[in-house]
C-alpha cells in the first residue's frame, strides 16, 4: 500500500456517490493521477475546499491493490486561486488550461515542466493577464512539453527550412507547410504571417513570467488563435469548451452540443419560450 | 445468499442495482425481502412507484417537483412573490424549505454552468429565469447555487444577465458551519466568510 505525498494541481473534480468526489490531479511526483476523496462533499469534510479545480495543494494519497483510483487521505491548500473565480473570462481560460493538461498528459507520467507551466499559467490568469493570450501561450508550451510541438522551423512535410515565406499552417501535418507541399496536401490549412510564426516561437521559448509580456493583436492574434485551436482539436481528437463560451451575453449562440447529449431532457415548455436579440 | 443469474428474482435484483447507492449484495437482500413480504405490502410499493411516474412531474413555473401544473409553493398565496431563490436542483430547494428560512418563490435551474465541461447557458434553465424576471413583479433574485466552480460561474452569469432588468441580485453567504470551531475551517471558507461579513 504505497503512500505518496506530493504537490498537485486539481484538474477536475466530479461528484461521486452520496458524498464523495472523484478528482483528477496533476501531481509533481507522479503526473496525472485520479483518486477518490471520501466524504469530500460533506459540510464537515476534512478536505474542505482543498479539492476544487485549479487549487495548488499538497496531497497525501495511497494506492489500493490494483485499483486505478488512489485514495486521497489528506489535502493542504498552498494556493486556492480563489480570485480566478471572480470573472467568467479568467475562469474559462483556467478551465482550458486544466483541460489541455488533462487531455495531453498520460496517466502516471511525471512532467515537472508541465506542472510548472500550468502553475505559472494559473498564477498569470489570477494576476489578471489577458485570459485568451495567456491561455494561448500556456497551450503552446504544454504542447511542447507533451511531445506535440507545432512545427514552425521547417516545412512539416518536406523539412525544407528555407521555403517558409507565405507558408500556411496545417493542423493535420502538425505545423507549417511550404508552398509546394501545401499545394499537394488535401488537408485544410490556415494562413500564417511571419509575425504569427514569430509569436509561436517566442511563446514556446520564453519562460514565465516573461512570456506573459508577449503581445498579439489584430491579425496575429486571430491567426495564432485559429491555428492553435485547429491543431489542439487535431491532436486530442475532440473539441474542448471554447475559451469565451460563457462570455457575458444574455443570449449567447449555441455552441455545438447536440440536443440529445444534454444532461437533462428539454422542458416541455421550452419551445414556447421566446428568445430575443 | 445467492440469486440465480436468470429468473424473475434476478430480474428484480438487477432493477435494484440500478438505484443510487445500491450494490449487488443489498439488491439481492431487497429482492429476497420483496419475495418474502406479504403480497399487499409488496404491491403497495409497486403502486407507489407507478403513481409517482404517472402523477409527479415538474412545476411549469419553477421546475420544482409538482403533482399539478404548478407546485405547492408556486400555488401558495402566502409566499412572497417578489423574491425568487435560485437553486441547481430540487434537492437543494427541499433542504431550504426544511430550514423554513425562506418564504419567497424558487427557480430550479436543473444544472449549473461548467467552464470545465462546457455546459453553457442553453443547457440550464437560465433563459426561463430571465423570462420570469422580465414579466415583472420580482424585485430580488437570491442565487443559491453551490460554492463550486460551476455554482460560481452560474452566479456570475445570472448576475450579468439579470441586473440589466433592474432587479436586485444577491448571493447566499459562505460561512463557518454553526457549531464548528473556526480554527478548523479551511482557508477558502475562512476568507469567504470574512469577505461576506455583515454589520452588527
Ligand atoms: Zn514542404
Ligand atoms: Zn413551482
Amino acid at each position: 500500500m504505497p503512500l505518496w505525498k506530493t504537490e498537485a494541481i486539481t484538474l477536475h473534480s466530479r461528484r461521486w456517490g452520496e458524498a464523495d468526489r472523484i478528482v483528477t490531479l496533476y501531481t509533481l511526483k507522479l503526473g496525472k493521477v485520479r483518486g477518490v476523496a471520501r466524504g469530500a462533499r460533506r459540510m464537515n469534510s476534512q478536505f474542505g475546499a482543498g479539492l476544487e479545480p485549479f487549487g495548488h495543494v499538497e496531497v497525501t494519497f495511497f494506492e489500493k491493490g490494483q485499483d486505478a483510483l488512489v485514495r486521497i487521505s489528506q489535502v493542504d491548500v498552498r494556493e486556492s486561486f480563489l480570485r480566478l473565480r471572480e470573472s467568467l473570462a479568467q475562469m474559462s481560460a483556467a478551465a482550458r488550461l486544466v483541460n489541455i493538461v488533462s487531455a495531453l498528459s498520460a496517466d502516471r507520467d511525471a512532467g515537472t515542466r508541465i506542472f510548472s507551466t500550468l502553475l505559472n499559467g494559473l498564477q498569470s490568469l489570477q494576476d489578471k493577464c489577458d485570459p485568451v493570450l495567456t491561455s494561448m501561450i500556456v497551450q503552446i508550451q504544454i504542447l511542447g512539453h507533451t511531445g506535440f510541438r507545432p512545427q514552425t522551423d521547417h516545412c512539416a512535410s518536406c523539412n525544407n527550412p528555407y521555403a517558409l515565406q507565405a507558408a500556411r499552417f496545417c493542423a493535420v501535418s502538425g505545423g507549417l507547410l511550404c508552398r509546394h507541399c501545401e499545394g499537394q496536401s488535401h488537408g485544410q490549412s490556415l494562413p500564417m504571417s511571419p509575425g504569427s510564426v514569430a509569436f509561436i516561437q517566442q511563446a514556446r521559448r520564453l519562460p514565465f513570467p516573461a512570456a506573459t509580456r508577449l503581445k498579439a493583436v489584430g491579425q496575429i492574434r486571430r491567426e495564432v488563435e485559429a491555428a492553435i485551436e485547429a491543431y489542439i482539436m487535431e491532436v486530442i481528437g475532440r473539441q474542448l469548451p471554447a475559451m469565451d463560451f460563457l462570455a457575458a451575453e444574455s443570449h449567447p449562440p449555441s455552441y455545438g452540443v447536440a440536443n440529445d447529449q444534454r444532461p437533462f431532457p428539454p422542458h416541455p415548455m421550452e419551445n414556447n419560450i421566446e428568445v430575443s436579440g | 445468499m445467492s440469486v440465480q443469474q436468470q429468473g424473475l428474482l434476478a430480474t428484480l435484483a438487477r432493477e435494484f442495482v440500478k438505484l443510487p447507492g445500491i450494490g449487488q449484495k443489498t439488491a439481492h437482500r431487497l429482492a429476497f425481502h420483496i419475495m418474502k413480504a406479504r403480497s399487499e405490502d409488496a404491491l403497495r410499493l409497486a403502486d407507489a412507484i407507478r403513481d409517482v411516474k404517472a402523477h409527479v412531474t415538474f412545476c411549469v413555473q419553477c421546475r420544482n417537483i409538482a403533482e399539478h401544473e404548478l407546485c405547492e409553493i408556486c400555488q401558495d398565496p402566502k409566499r412572497d412573490r417578489t423574491k425568487v431563490l435560485v437553486v441547481e436542483e430540487p434537492s437543494t430547494l427541499h433542504a431550504i424549505e426544511r430550514s423554513r428560512g425562506f418564504h419567497g418563490l424558487y427557480h430550479v435551474l436543473s444544472g449549473a454552468l461548467s467552464p470545465l465541461d462546457g455546459v453553457g447557458p442553453t443547457e440550464i434553465r437560465a433563459h426561463e429565469l430571465e423570462q420570469r424576471v422580465k414579466e415583472g413583479g420580482i424585485t430580488e433574485v437570491i442565487v443559491a447555487t453551490n460554492p463550486t466552480i460551476e455554482g460560481e460561474a452560474t452566479a456570475i452569469y445570472l448576475t450579468n444577465v439579470l441586473k440589466p432588468h433592474g432587479v436586485h441580485v444577491s448571493r447566499i453567504a459562505y460561512g463557518i458551519p454553526v457549531g464548528m470551531d473556526i480554527e478548523y475551517a479551511d482557508d477558502i471558507t475562512l476568507t469567504k466568510s470574512i469577505e461576506g461579513r455583515r454589520e452588527l
